[in-house]
Formats: structure tokens, C-alpha cells, sequence
């Protein structure tokens, strides 16, 4: 029977396979002998002990056997002796869509225990590569990559956003301060120190920022943030989009180099970390002439130098460390954050294995922008999970956002009752301030602040950094905050909390916002219960408002900003507080 | 030919071999000459032809390298990384898949060792007959040849019974390992070198050599041949980033007090 013709993305694929290929990815093509070492080595088949198309000599061969059809003798003249197979259809290239991007977080933990040196982080990260370069990605990749290209940020921070949240916490240094140097320096030129930071710090936890700057500010640094190229993290890294990753890290570079820094600090984020430091001059072609190094190399330095004091006794907390993959399996960077926390936490407990040996938080390799395969991801989580559990800690630390935010999912989702920390937050708390400060900032807050004291809300959405954001914004103003990862666990909270207001996501995996909305709706014990919709897809709003019962009481567009959340809360929490509740 | 070890033709077209002064006569058909000897080095040529052009065909393609300053612990580089990473395969403590899998780890090198030996067979008994002379090493050998014999059918019984490595399995992979356990059998008849008690095992040995020697270069088996090129290239990077060598922390084991 004639083969069918191969689609045009399909023939696209092969055709650029052909360009990507390098000497190391020819290498761990052509030497895995299927032994089954790198079985175990991967959290998802430990997770998933039934399933074994989850091993990772499996999924390797599913790029692999597209390049024994297409470019390896054997695989050329007896495909079926070596199960090459040719890559045909644009369903073919969804099946792979979902391996390599829902069944793989590209830790590189079964790289390192490959008896042959197979590299199978690095082949299917070429395999998403050839996949995104024709449109085949999951939503949440291709947004995120357009606001990197386009804004200049994987999280679409605007250039006013970002400045002014910069100025806000400027503010808030200098009252706590009361020292008008102690603010955020933004493009001064020569700086010893140029900080450059997560999009999610600016959007989500701005606290990170204020903390690092307090760092700074006591430690005397002559240090900068820019106005540009201030984003360290780069998509490209988990797209395998190498343009991409080039054109982000040259971004930040030429930055450092206009405002003539001497040293490129990076906040903690193992794949902001990893991107720029050790594969954005691969990528971009070029090396760079400045010094590149983490913030827990600095905060440890300025420790070592007494250019700031801590005192480990404001860290009582049972404390375990969580290594990043990128940082530990792909810069071997593990060994200064075990330092540093040593100084500024009584009681820290190794997690075991640890290290270059560590397990992924699950949320690696852009798996937290891809809700379409969170259910996998979590319960593929279940390793980590015991493994946090059985060092009995209290906090988790760890030197990577990425890692924050899948930790956090992982613990709310298995019930572990820890918190997670960063470097940064733990050394900010333990420093010893000088006399001359004054009050925390804290104890400067209005009542006025707090207007959302006596509210309950609960938030629901399936990615941890809206709620989050969400649950931290609400809180500062005073509301007890539930939360809820799916729609399930929303209707049961409805019921068993009654929430005065409901904020809900549209997409998530299982019961979505749209069933969960109709539920309340229908239930007369909970119709009356505001809810706010906030959702990435504005197209979904008619679908709502058409539905046979009472609209919501907001809809709101995402990406959303603190004020715009909190005017829209207030205004429907106080038609309800005119309604009667005290 | 006359030297140590060499089959020298004797008028009657027989062979004997030859070793040093004390010479063994051990009479060898036309056969079994041809297959110890022109058979061999035909498909030793072909192989090495096919490996020239395999290697020549993996050097096109262009090696990346790392362009950012070092990372990582000061006491690693890209040298030891690669040294590191060459000797891997002898240290079973330095991953997690040998340590936690030393049973696995045993069989891989008896495995391997018995198919070294059995290579270096392939030689020993045309060329130079007397080294395996010796009673002791006879049984030496044959003793690692059913151990490998023993290894590969359990290994065939993996590859069946395991879930994960039947979804992995490929006809080559099965047809490999059948042909080295097979070819280990053999040998454990083999290694006596007695053609004079009946060359069956022996010819059955050289055609399943010469056999091997074609077979490998289109098959997983020669991966020893990728081995050197793929670990470098990761212990490369992986030591000027400063994670080769490995740092570990093992877990404190439980006391009873």
C-alpha cells in the first residue's frame, strides 16, 4: 500500500532535524542499547511504576526513531529491524507534542545515569525545538514565548508596570529607611552590581525584589537594576527555541555592557540562572565580558566580608534545600546555597538524594505554563512529595521560582503542610538591621489598608503563581483566603466554607470555571455567592453571560494588576456589604 | 607461515601449530584453517571498513562547545569531567542507576568481560594457541563463557518479562543478545582448542565470529564505538560546568540508638 505524503510540518520537521543535529545529539542517538539503566532515574516512571511509556529510553525513541528512518543507514534500509518510523502527519506530531512536552521536564536526571552518556534532556529539548519552530506547542508555551519576543518579559510585565512597581518598592525602602538614597536604582551607569530578576518577582512577589534590595542597601552596594533586559529568565530554554534563547540573553547582556556593569547578579531562578549563565553565550555565539553570578553567591559574599550581619536565630524553622536541576545538573551550582543557608538558619536537614542527584520539583522545564497536562504532572509529583515529607522539615528552600511555584502545587496537592522559601527571604529576615532604622514598613500601613478584613474569598485556579498572586494581593487587604487548584475542589469548599465572593478561572484541567460557575449558580444554599471570573480568554465572556442564570459579578481580563483586582473586589464585596454583612 | 603460534602447512594439507620450542602438533582441516584465519580477517576488514566510514559519518556532523566561563566547584574542568566520565563505566558508585542496580551492574561486566575474552579468543587460537594452552585457563574461560551464557538468557527473560524493556525492545536489540549468548555457548566448547577430538565446536565458533564481526557495526552492539565519543562530549560539559566529578551526600544510615 503507498505511503501516505508527508504533511508540510511534518516535512519541515525532518528538514530542520537535519540542520539541528550536532555531534553530541547524533552521539546520544545512535548509542542508547535500550539496557533500561535510565528507568528508574525519572520521577514521572517512579511515580508511574504501571506506565511504561513513561521511561525515558522510550520517549527518546520516539525522536529517535525519526532520525534512524531519516538519516541512519540501518534505520534507512530495515526500518522495522530497528523500529525506525517515519514522522508523517500533523497527528503525529501532536503524539509527540505530548510526549515531549507533557512527559518530560528535561531535569537531565536520567542523563546522569545513563551508562553511554546518552544526553536525553538535550535531545528532547531538540525535539520541542523542531515542534515549536512549525506551531506544535502547548498554549501556555507559545503565549509565554510571543510576550518574550514581543514585550521583551515571559510574563508580559509592560515597561510602565515594571517601573513602577520598581518605584513603589523604592518607597516603601526609603520610609523603612527613612534614607533618601535607599531606593532601587534604575540604568545608573558603572554600577559594581547590575540585578536582574524574574518576571514573576514583579508580578507575583515583589517582596523577593524589596528583599534583595534591602541587601543591597545595607551591604553599601553600588548596584542597578535596568530598564531593559532586566528579565534573566528565557523561555527558549524550555521552548528549544535557541533564536529565541540568543536573542533574550543578548537582550540582557548588551544591557550590562551599555550601562558598563561590572557584575551580572541573578536573582534566584535555576533557569534564568542556567540560561544566562551557562547556555545564553552557546546560544548567542558569543562570550561575555563581564563577571555572571547568582545572588546567593552575593548575599554569601557579603556575608564572609561583613558588609552585612544576620543572625540565624530569626530562622527557627526546621529548613530543607531543594536543588534546582538547572542549577545543580547543569552548572553545578549546589554547594553556596548549603553554605549560605547554614549561616542564617538554625536547624537545616539535607533532603536525600540531593544535589546533582535531586528529584524535580515537577514544575521544570516550563511544565507550570502548560495546565493542559497538570494532572500528570502532579501525580507524577508523588516522589517528590515523600521525599520532602520524610526530612520532617517545616520550609522548603530553594534558589529557583520555577521550583517555588511546583513545590507549592505539590504540597497543597499532597497535603504536606510546608512552606516554601528562598534563599533571599531567609537571609532578609536574619539581618541584623542598624539602629538608625526605624519600624518596619508593616506598622506604616493604614487601616485604611485593610479593607477586605471580615471577607472570606476563596480563589480558585489551576496555576499557582494567579493564586499566589491572587491569595497575597486579597491578604495584605485583610480577607481570609481559601484556595482551590481545580473545580472540584472549588464546589466542595463553596459548600463547606461559604465563601462571600469566588474568583475563578475559566481553564482548568477536570471540572472547569464554566461548570463550576453553573453549579453555584443552580445550588440555591450558594446562588447568591459573588463571583469574579478571571480568565485568559476574553472570548469565553458570551459563553457565560448567555448561560440560563444569574451573570457574574465581575469579569476580569488576564494578566491582572493588583489595582485592578482590588477596585473590581472592593466594588462587588461592598454591594454585598450594603446588603447587610458586618 | 612459521612463527610462534602461526598454522604452518604441512604436506599432507594439514595444519599444526607451533608454539615456541615445545611444539604441539594438533592437526586442523583445510575447513577450520579457512574459517580461523582467511574467514576471520575478511570479516574483521569489513567491519573495520564499516566502522571507518561510521566514524568518518559521526565526525560531519559538527561538535558544539561550551563558550561560558566555567561554573561550579574551582576543583573540576573539562579535563577531569572526561576522565570522569570515561571511567564511569568502572565505577558503579558514581550514578544512582549501578549503585542502586550492583546486581545489574555484575552482570554488565561479566557480560562484557566474557565478550572481550571471547574476541580475544578468536585470535589466541589461530595465531597463538599456546596462551590458552594451560588447563586453568581453559576453565577460566569457559567458566566466564557460561556465566555469560547464564546472563544472556536472563537478560532475554528481561527483555521479554519487563514492561518497560519490551516497549524499548527493538528486533536487534533481541536478535543481539541472542546472538551473544549463543555465541557464548559456543565458545564454552570452543576454548579447549581440540579440532583433533572434532572441530564441530570450532567451526560453529569461527562462522558465528565472522558472523558477529559483520553483524556488529549495523547493530546496537557496536556501541562500544559511540561510547568514547558520546561520553566525552557529556563529561566535557558536564565538567566545565562543575558537575563532573559528582558531589555526594549520601543519607546517614539509621542507628539503633
Amino acid at each position: 500500500m503507498p505511503q501516505a505524503a508527508r504533511s508540510h510540518k511534518a516535512t519541515k520537521v525532518v528538514e530542520r532535524m537535519q540542520k539541528k543535529l550536532n555531534r553530541q545529539l547524533v552521539g546520544s542517538l545512535v548509542a542508547c542499547v535500550h539496557c533500561g539503566m535510565c528507568t528508574q532515574s525519572c520521577h514521572y516512571v517512579l511515580s508511574n511504576p504501571d506506565d511504561p511509556t513513561y521511561a525515558p529510553a522510550y520517549k527518546a525513541d520516539q525522536i529517535r526513531k525519526i532520525f534512524k528512518r531519516n538519516f541512519d543507514w540501518t534505520g534507512k534500509v530495515f526500518p522495522w529491524w530497528v523500529k525506525a518510523k517515519d514522522i508523517r502527519s500533523d497527528e503525529d506530531l501532536e503524539k509527540l507534542k505530548d510526549i515531549v512536552f507533557g512527559k518530560c521536564t528535561n531535569c537531565r536526571r536520567c542523563s546522569l545515569n545513563c551508562p553511554m552518556g546518552v544526553d536525553f534532556a538535550t535531545l528532547n529539548r531538540m525535539a520541542r525545538g523542531l515542534l515549536v519552530s512549525v506551531g506544535v506547542m502547548p498554549e501556555g508555551v507559545a503565549v509565554v514565548s510571543k510576550d518574550q519576543w514581543e514585550i521583551g518579559n515571559q510574563m508580559g510585565v509592560l515597561p510602565q508596570d515594571y517601573l513602577e512597581t520598581l518605584e513603589w518598592l523604592s518607597d516603601e525602602l526609603e520610609n523603612e529607611f527613612h534614607d533618601p538614597a535607599a531606593r532601587i536604582p534604575i540604568d545608573k551607569a558603572d554600577a559594581d552590581v547590575v540585578y536582574a530578576i524574574n518576571p514573576r518577582e514583579v508580578k507575583y512577589d515583589p517582596r523577593t525584589i524589596s528583599d534583595a534590595a534591602r541587601i543591597f542597601y545595607l551591604a553599601g552596594e553600588n548596584w542597578t537594576m535596568p530598564s531593559e533586559g532586566w528579565d534573566m529568565t528565557n523561555f527558549g530554554l524550555f521552548s528549544g527555541d535557541d533564536e529565541l534563547g540568543a536573542a533574550v540573553a543578548q537582550r540582557v547582556y548588551e544591557k550590562v555592557i551599555e550601562l558598563r556593569g561590572k557584575r551580572l547578579v541573578l536573582s534566584e531562578c535555576g533557569h534564568g540562572y542556567r540560561s544566562t549563565r551557562c547556555e545564553g553565550p552557546n546560544w548567542s555565539g558569543n562570550g561575555v565580558p563581564f563577571v555572571m553570578e547568582s545572588s546567593v553567591v552575593t548575599m554569601l559574599r557579603y556575608i564572609k566580608e561583613g558588609r552585612i550581619r544576620v543572625d540565624k536565630e530569626r530562622n527557627k524553622e526546621v529548613v530543607t534545600f531543594h536543588d534546582s536541576c538547572n542549577n545543580a545538573r547543569s552548572c553545578g551550582f549546589y554547594e553556596e546555597p548549603r553554605e549560605l543557608l547554614n549561616l542564617v538558619v538554625t536547624d537545616f536537614r539535607e533532603m536525600y538524594p540531593n544535589r546533582a542527584e535531586n528529584y524535580c520539583c515537577t514544575g521544570g522545564g516550563g511544565a507550570m505554563s502548560m495546565s493542559e497536562y497538570t494532572p500528570q504532572r502532579l501525580k507524577s509529583g508523588k516522589i517528590k512529595a515523600d521525599q520532602l515529607k520524610a526530612t520532617g522539615a517545616k520550609v522548603v528552600v530553594t534558589s529557583c521560582h520555577n521550583c517555588v511555584d511546583g513545590l507549592t502545587d505539590l504540597i497543597r496537592h499532597y497535603k504536606l503542610g510546608m512552606k516554601v522559601a528562598q534563599l533571599v527571604n531567609l537571609v532578609a529576615n536574619a539581618m541584623i538591621i542598624p539602629e538608625k532604622v526605624v519600624l518596619p514598613v508593616e506598622a506604616l500601613l493604614p487601616a485604611e489598608a485593610l479593607r477586605l478584613k471580615g471577607f472570606k474569598i476563596l480563589v480558585v485556579d489551576d496555576e499557582p503563581d494567579i493564586l499566589t498572586f491572587l491569595s497575597a494581593v486579597l491578604e495584605d487587604q485583610g480577607a481570609t483566603v481559601i484556595q482551590a487548584a481545580d473545580g472540584e475542589e472549588a464546589l466542595t469548599l463553596i459548600l463547606k466554607e461559604k465563601p462571600d465572593l469566588v474568583t475563578l478561572d475559566l481553564s482548568m484541567p477536570g471540572k472547569d470555571g464554566g461548570y463550576v460557575f453553573d453549579e453555584i449558580r443552580k445550588n440555591p444554599d450558594i446562588a447568591s455567592t459573588k463571583i469574579c471570573i478571571i480568565t485568559g480568554k476574553p472570548e469565553l465572556r458570551r459563553l457565560i453571560y448567555e448561560r440560563p442564570v444569574a451573570p457574574p459579578d465581575g469579569y476580569l481580563d488576564k494578566p491582572i494588576n493588583e489595582e485592578t483586582l482590588l477596585t473590581n473586589i472592593h466594588k462587588i464585596l461592598e454591594m454585598k456589604h450594603s446588603e447587610g454583612h458586618a | 607461515m612459521n612463527f610462534a603460534g602461526i598454522p604452518e602447512r604441512i604436506p599432507e594439507g594439514k595444519y599444526r601449530v607451533v608454539k615456541g620450542a615445545a611444539a604441539r602438533e594438533v592437526e586442523m582441516s583445510e575447513t577450520l584453517r579457512f574459517l580461523a584465519d582467511d574467514l576471520q580477517l575478511m570479516a574483521l576488514s569489513f567491519m573495520a571498513i564499516v566502522y571507518i566510514l561510521r566514524i568518518r559519518w559521526l565526525l560531519k556532523f559538527k561538535a558544539s562547545r561550551e563558550r561560558q566561563a566555567p561554573s561550579g566547584s574551582l576543583n573540576t574542568s573539562s579535563l577531569k569531567g572526561i576522565v570522569y566520565s570515561w571511567a564511569n563505566i568502572a565505577m558503579p558508585w558514581s550514578m544512582e542507576s549501578t549503585r542502586q542496580m550492583i546486581f545489574f551492574y555484575m552482570q554488565f561486566m561479566i557480560f562484557h568481560l566474557a565478550v572481550a575474552a571471547n574476541i580475544g579468543m578468536s585470535f589466541v587460537i589461530p595465531y597463538a594457541p599456546g596462551l590458552i594452552k594451560p588447563i586453568l585457563v581453559v576453565r577460566a574461560l569457559q567458566a566466564l563463557f557460561a556465566a555469560a551464557f547464564l546472563i544472556g538468557c536472563y537478560r532475554m527473560y528481561r527483555r521479554f518479562s519487563n514492561p518497560a524493556i519490551r516497549l524499548i525492545s527493538t528486533p536487534d536489540d533481541i536478535f543481539s543478545l541472542g546472538l551473544l549468548t549463543v555465541w557464548s555457548f559456543v565458545s564454552i566448547f570452543a576454548a579447549p582448542n581440540r579440532p583433533d577430538l572434532g572441530e564441530g565446536a570450532l567451526r560453529l565458533y569461527f562462522i558465528l565470529t565472522a558472523f558477529f564481526l559483520i553483524y556488529v557495526p549495523f547493530s546496537k552492539i557496536s556501541h562500544y564505538l559511540y561510547y568514547p565519543f558520546t561520553r566525552f562530549y557529556f563529561g566535557r560539559t558536564m565538567g566545565h560546568r562543575g558537575v563532573y566529578p559528582l558531589k555526594r551526600s549520601p543519607e546517614p544510615k539509621p542507628t539503633r540508638g
